[in-house]
């Protein structure tokens, strides 16, 4: 369409059709106050501070709201707007309360900047503040909406953004303010304190609640949330080296933009925590005794070096870290293989149902590695499958959420309601552990009944003739009773999902589930059927738990892969490989962390180096655990906080938080976002990059990499994936680069096709009636993972939060139990007790337990075995019985 | 209109009736303001679930609008005007009468649910000051002594 000119205070300029005058005055560099406006939201109206007049027909407007027209003649500072201006100020201050010197907003209060600008001290008015409840009792939010200026931001962003509606203006007129639900406090609604509102609100009606510290930040820093694996950018404010405050980055382009969830806003408070590490530690005697850095590494340097010699290289194990960046996993990985010689490497992301995405991994070739989160606003369609990504990974929940919102179709698939349902144009309540079968019913259905993407089976894929034969025969109304649901819900599915992509949205539901590999194969059939997989209206979304989790394995942290998550068995990767790194590679499979601990337990296992991971906290059975690694000769563990772990270590080092290091980590998306350091790392501790290359040396590396760009550059220089990254010193983000040979991920049409696997299935559990619940354990938005780092945190503590175990009210009638009560919840494995809740609509017999509570004792009801393994109930839920305590 | 036990039957069926239809929320508001006589803040999360909007948004039409209630009202809503003209003629003397002869204050209503009293910023008929109306009825150029009056027909209506 045809550019618009129009001038605006004399200079004359250009838009679109339908931009408003404010945007394409501050395109053009010219500025105009607001403060009801963001570029991230619908255009209000409600300040009008961004009055414009229109000279030509003398009519004054709110520019953020009035499109630009043609041979408009607008003057942003006539003396008419600026008295319009001024007046309203005037009675914004009239009506404010005069608290600005105890006022934590201080001076990025944009209505004081604003009246300062203007030249507006006091007002000669009648001053009327409308003084309203302060509010304070929740640990992460202070509302006093007496300084309230009605711009709605709040409103808005909890709408447009983040999709909760947890408030709405309430009453009217001089009474009117943004409330919740019978106007209850915050922690009594359904607000999920993410904090999007408070970094908006302009004035301070909401603050961030933190009694440490009240004032401005000394300098505001980007860097990269370290929580999950979003990977949301975050401006960090610093005073006195130290963080004190947290907001949405708000960069261009970034993941989160204007939004953040209550971690990211929050929970970093463990940066800041008394138990943070701050100087090396050698255990002496029973106890652990600072020395210097030199004595530290040394002693590793000597012990590992003699356990090597003595026992063999495969007596050591090194556990590395789904947390730490790129650069460290790349170099930690070749400590293990280039200098002690062994690939018992691995990494966090184990827990969280690697071996499950392995699959897809190898039908893939390693392609469909990007799926911008931002592409979901233009899916045609959505499945959500065994994730709550409103707990998990919150960011990721508003796009969806977005999108159902905009209509696109919304199916959650899940044995419980999430947080996702209500705005679900479907909810399959499945029974635990069908989703496999539920996934074949579905392609069997949408295939017999509307067809496939012909087009697309044709030029990029094989084997679909066995595979339709297959789905032919399929009886999906048998299997529909199997999965617990009923025929209507499939063909409700099938008819939301006709002709379109979809957008699989992939949980720990199904990635830490047995079997879950078999549903990854079920997924991806189904992806290639409809055409959906690499298509920017669909996509196959995997949510990553940890913020490098998709970077730790590219790197190489894993047992069986080498950096760019080439095979370990692939003789010519390894011949590459032994040129870049000058050593010998063992072929050999190296121990992945459940049997780097049933090897300790043998007493095979000799030395165990653990970087940035807590399995004391994180694997099932930490007795057994503990155990184990008390039979270890030699336990290194490096990390930022003193925990489960450190506690029972030969030699702790203390490394550096996200915030204080520079680095990359590479996101669920596939994006791979670098940042540099915010503040420096508390005492004596150093970035873990740099602990590990001081390491090195004294193990016999040839030479100190000295600074991340060295590591970086040889990281990027043999690792094709990474291949972008390297000339990336402008942007604060690359993508991963595409390698897969196969045709459908080729830039240039040509390569291999990617096959249909046959139709699998997973195994039916045999009931045990000993044990007739099944309890699904699953997280909380207000902790991560184990909660090593989120238990940290004050204002999550503060909160008080007793993870309660959910259960259906009718199986609470039946035994008698109401909310409050104390239950024991036992599996074979072992036993916890917690408060219960009853919750409406969870299906009888299942029971819903939040991980990361009390030390994370809801892996005690787990078994220490790997997920593959045929006896493996997974991770992800288990067998118990309930009794009252 | 007293309130009682709300009737959960006869909300759904409100409820159930305006659902598909566009724009639903403020007819099924006004049919339901209409039938109960308030609306239930009980009610205001089944309605945001029917329409598949927050219940906040819900509650922010309701309180928006003076024509919604969340409160029960009197059997007989007495609405005195306040506009300029009502207010030259004296209107201010027949609220502080009426405030004194129902024992009431603005927005309150009196503990039988008999009267509620409010007030208005213009009732559109200058031409009667001072008025006001009693439920859907107006009475012109009042004096305290055909405010009595007027009174004590709804009073005696209540005796009956």
């Amino acid at each position: 369409m045809d550019e618009i000119s129009l001038a605006i205070n004399g200079i004359r300029v250009s838009c679109t059709p339908g931009a408003s005058i404010l945007e394409t005055a501050e395109k053009n560099g010219i500025k105009i106050p607001k403060l009801c406006y963001h570029p991230d939201l619908e255009p209000f109206g409600a300040c009008r501070l961004c009055l414009v007049e229109d000279e030509k027909s003398g009519r004054v407007m709110a520019s953020c709201v009035t499109p630009a027209a043609p041979n408009m003649e607008i003057v942003t500072d006539s003396p008419r707007v600026i008295r319009h201006r001024k007046n309203i100020v005037r009675m914004m201050i009239a009506e404010h309360p005069e608290s600005c010197i105890v006022c934590s907003k201080g001076n990025r209060c944009q209505l004081r900047q604003i009246a300062a600008q203007m030249g507006i001290g006091e007002t000669d008015l009648y001053s009327m503040p409308n003084y309203k409840q302060l509010e304070v009792e929740n640990p992460f939010i202070v509302r006093d909406l007496s300084k309230c200026i009605l711009c709605g931001k709040c409103i808005r962003a909890d709408h447009e953004l983040v999709v909760v509606g947890a408030i709405d203006y309430n009453l009217r007129g001089f009474k009117s303010r943004p409330a919740t639900l019978h106007d209850l406090a915050l922690e009594h609604s359904n607000c999920t304190f993410c904090g999007t509102c408070v970094s908006m609100c302009p004035t301070g009606a909401l603050a961030v609640k933190d009694t440490r510290y009240v004032g401005t930040p000394e300098r505001e820093e980007c860097t990269t949330c370290g929580f999950c694996g979003v990977g949301c950018s975050l401006l960090m404010g610093v005073f006195d080296d130290r963080v004190v405050e947290i907001n949405p980055g708000g960069l261009h382009g970034s993941v989160n933009r204007a939004t953040l969830c209550v971690r990211g806003h929050y929970a970093h408070d463990f940066l800041n925590a008394r138990a943070r590490l701050t100087q090396p530690m050698i255990r002496k005697g029973d106890q652990l005794e600072p020395v210097s850095w030199d004595e530290a590494l040394n002693t590793i340097a000597k012990r590992l070096g003699d356990i090597k010699k003595d026992y063999g290289p495969q007596s050591i194990g090194l556990f590395g870290s789904s947390k730490c960046t790129n650069e460290e996993n790349y170099l930690f990985q070749k400590i293990a293989r280039a200098i002690l010689g062994t690939n018992n490497v691995d990494n966090g992301g184990y827990l969280a149902g690697r071996s499950a995405l392995r699959v897809i991994h190898e039908r893939t070739d390693g392609g469909r590695r990007i799926n911008p989160i931002d592409n979901l606003c233009g899916a045609e369609s959505i499945l959500v499958l065994g994730a709550n990504p409103a707990q998990s990974a919150p960011v990721l929940s508003y796009a969806i959420k977005r999108a159902a919102k905009g209509g696109t179709p919304l199916i959650v698939v899940d044995p419980r309601k999430t947080d996702l349902t209500p705005l679900s144009s479907l909810y399959v309540p499945i029974s635990p552990n069908k989703d496999c079968e539920w996934i074949n019913s579905l392609a069997a259905i949408l295939w017999k009944k509307f067809g496939h993407d012909t087009a697309f089976i044709e030029r990029f894929t094989e084997g679909f003739g066995p595979y339709s034969d297959a789905l032919s025969s399929f009886n999906p109304e048998r299997l529909c009773l199997a999965t617990g649901t009923d025929m209507a819900s499939l063909e409700r599915a099938a008819e939301l999902l006709k002709g379109k992509k979809i957008a699989l949205i992939v949980g720990h539901g199904i990635t830490q589930q047995r079997g879950g590999a078999r549903t990854m194969e079920a997924l991806l059939n189904l992806s290639l059927m409809t055409g959906s997989i690499r298509s920017k209206t669909g996509g196959l979304y995997v949510i990553a738990k940890e913020n490098n989790e998709v970077g730790a394995w590219d790197m190489g942290t894993v047992p069986d892969a080498l950096p760019g998550r080439l095979p370990l068995s692939n003789a010519d990767t390894r011949k590459e490989w032994e040129r870049s790194w000058n050593v010998k590679i063992s072929p050999d499979q190296g121990l992945n962390v459940f049997r780097m601990i049933e090897e300790s337990e043998k007493g095979n296992l000799k030395a165990l180096y653990i970087m940035g991971e807590n399995p004391l906290r994180s694997l099932p059975q930490g007795n057994r655990v503990m155990e184990a690694m008390e039979k270890l000769d030699f336990l290194v563990v490096q990390d930022i906080l003193h925990n489960e772990t450190t506690r029972i270590a030969d030699v702790v080092l203390p490394g550096a938080a996200f915030s204080e290091k520079d680095g990359s980590f590479t996101n669920m998306e596939g994006r791979i976002e670098c940042f540099s350091e915010v503040a420096p790392p508390p005492g004596d501790s150093k970035p873990d990059w740099e602990i590990l290359d001081l390491l090195a040396i004294k193990m016999g590396h040839e030479k100190r990499y000295g600074s991340l760009d060295k590591i970086r550059a040889e990281m990027t220089r043999s690792i094709a994936l990474y291949a972008d990254l390297k000339e990336n010193t402008n942007k604060n983000f690359s993508w991963i680069k595409e390698t897969s040979k196969l045709k459908l991920f080729s830039s240039n049409g040509e390569g291999t096709m990617i096959p249909f696997s046959s139709l699998g299935s997973v195994e039916t559990e045999i009931a045990d009636d000993e044990y007739p619940f099944t309890a699904i354990l699953g997280s909380q938005r207000f902790h991560l993972g184990s909660g090593t780092r989120t238990a940290h945190s004050a204002r999550i503590r503060d909160f008080g939060l007793k993870g309660e175990v959910e259960l259906s009210p009718e199986d609470g009638a039946m035994m008698n139990l109401k909310n409050g009560d104390t239950v024991q919840v036992q599996s074979r494995e072992g036993a916890l007790s917690r408060e219960i809740r009853l919750e409406k609509g969870l299906r009888r017999g299942l029971l819903f337990i939040p991980t990361a509570f009390h030390g994370n004792d809801a892996m005690n009801l787990l078994g220490l075995i790997q997920l593959e393994d045929t006896q493996s109930q997974g991770f992800k839920m288990c067998q118990v019985k309930v009794r009252k305590a | 209109m007293k309130p009682e036990e709300i009737d959960w039957g006869q909300l759904s069926s409100i409820i159930e009736k305006h659902k598909t239809e566009q724009w639903a929320l403020i007819p099924m508001l006004q049919d339901i303001q209409e039938t109960v006589g308030f609306i239930p803040p009980e009610s205001i999360e089944t309605i945001a679930a029917a329409l598949n909007i927050a219940p906040a948004q819900v509650q922010g039409v309701i309180t928006f609008y003076a024509g919604f209630t969340l409160k029960p009202k009197g059997k007989y809503v007495v609405r005195v005007c306040r506009g300029t003209a009502c207010h030259v003629k004296g209107g201010r003397s027949i609220l502080r009468l009426m405030k004194k002869e129902l024992g009431l204050e603005e927005d309150e209503t009196s503990p039988d649910y008999q009267f509620t009293l409010e007030t208005v910023a213009c009732l559109g008929a200058c031409f009667l000051a001072p008025t006001m109306m009693v439920n859907r009825t107006y009475y012109g150029k009042l004096s305290p002594t055909k405010v009595s009056s007027v009174l004590a027909q709804f009073k005696k209506q209540k005796g009956e």
